[in-house]
């Protein structure tokens, strides 16, 4: 049964026709058409369809697209919206933290969650932060190192 | 430009989200394929209905064996394809795909998987790689359950181990393992014109069209392969996966067509990292050098071929490790199962022979009372050292470097290491060669090289760029050779209507392989335009000068690259240079296994720390310290990359992962490290420059894996006392291991510190 889902997709307002129970990661891949949202394990395992639901991280594959009614979403398209690259991913292309790059997008997204709360997190922190986001090329030695350079040059919030 | 530290090419795009891989390629309109798979195996298919099924609202065709046109057999080695894409009427093992339908949704290709009949009589199988090489068992093929064996006979091996004062004897045994990239295997394939593209993720594009145009009955030119951007590999990515259904439908239905595995089914429908089982016996002198090594490799393929055939040799070729050992006996085969097929994965054996080579040595040492890493020191290979295939290593031998610089760690880390009553700690070594490319058989690569109009220098390569960095390495190269900048070069890269065949993205092999063939075709072209150059000024070839900016002649003339090429053009002349690269190497005597399987090898050796908890088992490696003899680093930053990448991989090897079809099918069950279960890394890169390869370079995408689940099995056994002889060493295993150990005297001691 399709419904109408109106929500702040990176800042702007999308309606979308979809059942209330189909994923926000289907959602966003087949009817918006936003490939940089990823599938890796359908389950909530791996991290990759990262996306921020009110600024926190969220796996889209187990999240009901009902959910996002009237509420923002944010991909890897909504950090950089004038083609600047914001300072994680900044890092991430510094620090060599991308390999095969298909974790990134979901990565940056996470990091970025983390270091929302915590703007100067310590290795453990991150550790704890990123543990539910898999990474098979890097050994997250590179994505570590990213995201501390990162959260040297986030600007300064109010 | 060698050496340096270019950003990947790519990676803007990947920051970006810009990037579309092959799970990417989809478009509104395509149909969607799906496979019906079968879950019982052994087994015969009794009844396959599926008219009512191909009736539903919303399904175009459901397609089975008998729409295969051409040969329904697939397989990367040519003596031994034996895979069907869609049953044959067998099932050897489970998972396998029995029916594809194509569906204008993926709901109504749902609901037509649910709607087809398949009735399956089970039959007997073997699941035991053992007992598969028995007489009077169920035969998972016609020709027998022995895929493939291999010997390396150097001396005598018997004789040797007999005079010798310390002999260890040890079974090693390892699980299949999956390689988890975090994409799954997906892609699209359309139709024009009676021609059929495919675009996918994939390791290696021309093998895909070869095998795509012998199941389609099609003469080659007909298929065009071309690589998505691919989200890792690990070996996963070699056999065809959805290519083949990909190409089929779109033959038939002549539409455009997508596919995705689901998780689930990309566990159950490629190949796995095959178990083998290993009994190892080794003598050593009184002095602590060996004297020989005696053994029995038995690999489970499973049910099909894939890569066992070279798993078995080069298992076979690397049973001793990067030691010295005048008399060797080795027999590797390799069995069919009804088990999960196995397929290349990281290593080929390598990282299952070194888990076992290297608890030899640390058992050794025991015996003897020598040090671990002094032992090694001792017995490893140098520059004019004979390999156990007979094979003279004449320079870039640089595993006593990596020993050495993990010396002084290995000595800082040591007063550190203290166990307490719940946390046994210790430190382990792992070392390892490594021959670079295809074993004893020609494996070449290919690549074209000319400049645009606008003096951009363009590389044609079908070097498939997996994540590992190819594209940036031979770039690099190219860059290097004319002496422009990165940015002024343009790949294109594994299509097989563009470029030409490189090999596969496996066996460690694109920077050497691949970056020789790069460097040829760069002074294929630089003959070329210096030719040009010549016959205007008319002077001899060697009186020009190759600048960046372009060619300079014996009398003061100059002319830019791009007015020579456009000259050139003018005259008819192609102005591009075509390279080709095929290492030398000797094919393997069949009966003694002896020859020069490598023109090139890499070193490494790792240091891991590594925490026992004795309450939960689990196995902790808090600190890996990795050096790696690769020839020349082209680019650093990558090669550390893939240190950092194979390290983790190898602690997941060691310590977690095991792929039980049915059971460990998804990220939930099957357990592949977070970032929370990641060492600190400290990569260490050696240079011993191997004269053979580009700039000096080797490779490392294989070795930086496989020192590290030895090292770390080994720090585990001094931790605990008794030596591991089974990976992975799961929180079951380590309680019974310790179990077993309470009321009894450890068998290694665990000297102050160690």
């Amino acid at each position: 049964m399709a419904e109408t889902i109106d929500f702040f997709l990176n800042g702007e307002l999308v309606s979308v026709q979809c059942p209330e129970n189909e994923t926000l990661l289907y959602l966003l891949r087949e009817r918006v058409g936003l490939r940089s949202v990823k599938e890796g394990c359908g389950v909530g395992e791996c991290g990759a369809c990262t996306v921020l639901l009110e600024g926190r991280a969220v796996n889209a594959c187990l999240l009901a697209a009902g959910k996002v009614r009237g509420r923002r979403v944010t991909t890897i398209e909504g950090l950089s919206p004038k083609g600047r690259l914001h300072p994680l991913q900044e890092g991430f292309l510094l620090m060599g933290a991308v390999q095969c790059g298909f974790c990134t997008p979901g990565l940056i997204l996470a990091a970025h969650s983390l270091l929302e709360e915590n703007p100067h997190p310590s290795r453990e922190a991150i550790v704890q932060g990123l543990a539910g986001n898999l990474c098979r090329c890097t050994g997250y030695h590179d994505i570590i190192r990213a995201v501390k350079w990162a959260a040297k040059r986030m600007p300064e919030r109010e | 430009m060698i050496g340096t530290n270019p950003i990947k090419i790519g990676a803007r795009e990947r920051v970006l989200g810009l990037t579309r891989f092959g799970v990417d390629q989809g478009r509104p309109g395509d149909l969607y394929l799906l496979l019906l798979r079968a879950f019982t195996a052994p087994a015969r298919i009794k009844r396959l209905e599926s008219d009512a099924a191909g009736r539903l609202p919303g399904v175009v065709r459901i397609f089975t064996a008998a729409d295969i046109p051409g040969i329904n057999r697939i397989g990367i080695i040519p003596s031994t394809k034996d895979q069907p894409v869609l049953s044959d009427g067998l099932i050897r093992c489970r998972g396998e795909a029995v029916a594809l339908v194509a569906a204008e949704t993926q709901e109504a290709g749902m609901q037509a998987l649910g709607a087809i009949e398949l009735e399956l009589e089970p039959l007997a199988g073997v699941f035991d790689p053992k007992r598969a090489l028995e007489p009077d068992v169920p035969l998972v093929h016609e020709k027998g359950n022995l895929l493939f064996r291999q010997r390396v006979i150097r001396g005598h091996a018997d004789e040797a181990l007999a005079r010798s004062p310390y002999r260890l004897r040890t079974v090693y045994s390892t699980a299949p393992v999956e390689h988890g990239p975090l994409e799954v295997e997906g892609g699209r394939a359309d139709w024009e014109d009676g021609r059929i593209s495919v675009t996918a993720c994939t390791q290696n594009p021309h093998y895909d069209q070869s095998d795509l145009a012998r199941l389609l009955g099609l003469p080659p030119e007909l298929i065009r392969v071309r690589q998505s951007e691919t989200g890792g590999g690990f070996g996963k990515k070699l056999d065809l996966s959805v290519q083949s259904y990909l190409a089929l439908a779109a033959f038939h239905l002549k539409r455009p067509v997508r596919m995705v595995y689901s998780r689930e089914e990309s566990f159950l429908g490629t190949g796995k990292r095959h178990a083998l089982l290993i009994d190892y016996e080794s003598g050593m002198d009184a002095q602590g050098k060996l004297t020989a090594v005696k053994v029995d490799i038995l690999g489970d393929s499973g049910a099909y071929a894939s890569y066992g055939f070279a798993v078995c040799m080069r298992a076979a070729v690397h049973a001793t490790g990067p030691y010295e050992v005048p008399h060797v006996l080795v027999d590797s085969r390799m069995a069919y199962t009804n088990n999960a097929w196995a397929g290349a994965m990281r290593g080929f054996g390598v990282p299952q022979m070194a888990f076992a080579h290297e608890g030899q040595m640390d058992g050794l040492a025991d015996l003897i009372g020598l040090d671990p890493l002094e032992l090694r020191l001792g017995n490893c290979l140098r520059n004019g050292s004979t390999t156990a295939t007979g094979q003279i290593l004449k320079d870039s031998v640089g595993i006593g470097d990596c020993l050495r610089r993990l010396g002084k760690i290995y000595r800082a880390w040591q007063p550190r290491v203290r166990s307490d009553e719940r946390f046994r700690r210790g430190l382990g070594i792992g070392a390892m060669y490594y021959g670079i490319g295809n074993t004893g058989v020609s494996n070449p690569s290919s690549a074209q090289m000319e400049f645009s109009a606008s003096g951009e220098l363009i590389v044609y390569t079908g070097a498939a760029e997996i994540g590992q960095g190819s594209d940036t390495v031979l770039a690099q190269m190219a860059a290097h050779y004319f002496g422009m900048p990165l940015e002024q070069v343009r790949l294109v890269r594994g299509d097989t209507k563009r470029t030409t065949s490189a090999g596969a993205s496996s066996a460690s092999r694109q920077t050497y392989i691949s970056g020789n063939a790069v460097l040829d075709a760069a002074r294929d072209l630089e003959r070329i335009l210096k030719e040009g150059a010549a016959a205007m000024w008319e002077c001899r070839l060697d009186e020009i000068e190759y600048k960046s900016t372009g060619m300079e002649g014996p009398r003061g003339e100059s002319i830019p690259v791009t007015e020579i090429v456009a000259r050139l053009a003018r005259q008819g002349r192609e102005v591009k240079g075509n390279g080709r690269f095929d290492p030398p190497v000797t094919v393997l005597d069949h009966q003694t296994g002896q020859g020069a399987p490598y023109a090139s090898y890499a070193f490494a050796a790792q240091l891991a720390s590594v925490e026992v908890d004795t309450v939960s088992g689990l196995v902790r490696v808090p600190r890996v310290a990795a050096a790696h003899d690769v020839g020349r680093a082209i680019n650093r930053r990558a090669v550390r990359g893939q240190i950092a990448g194979g390290v983790v991989m190898g602690v997941g090897f060691a310590t977690m992962e095991e792929f039980i079809p049915g059971k460990t099918d998804n990220f939930r069950e099957y357990h592949m490290p977070t970032m929370a279960d990641a060492p600190r890394i400290t990569p260490l890169i050696i240079e011993s420059h191997d004269p053979s390869g580009p700039y000096g370079a080797k490779g490392v995408g294989e070795p930086s894996l496989i020192p590290t689940a030895p090292a770390v099995a080994n720090a585990a056994s001094r931790a605990l006392g008794v030596r591991m002889t089974h990976l992975p060493m799961s929180l079951e295993r380590v309680m019974e291991t310790l179990s077993q150990t309470r009321n009894s005297k450890p068998e290694i001691r665990n000297k102050s510190g160690f």
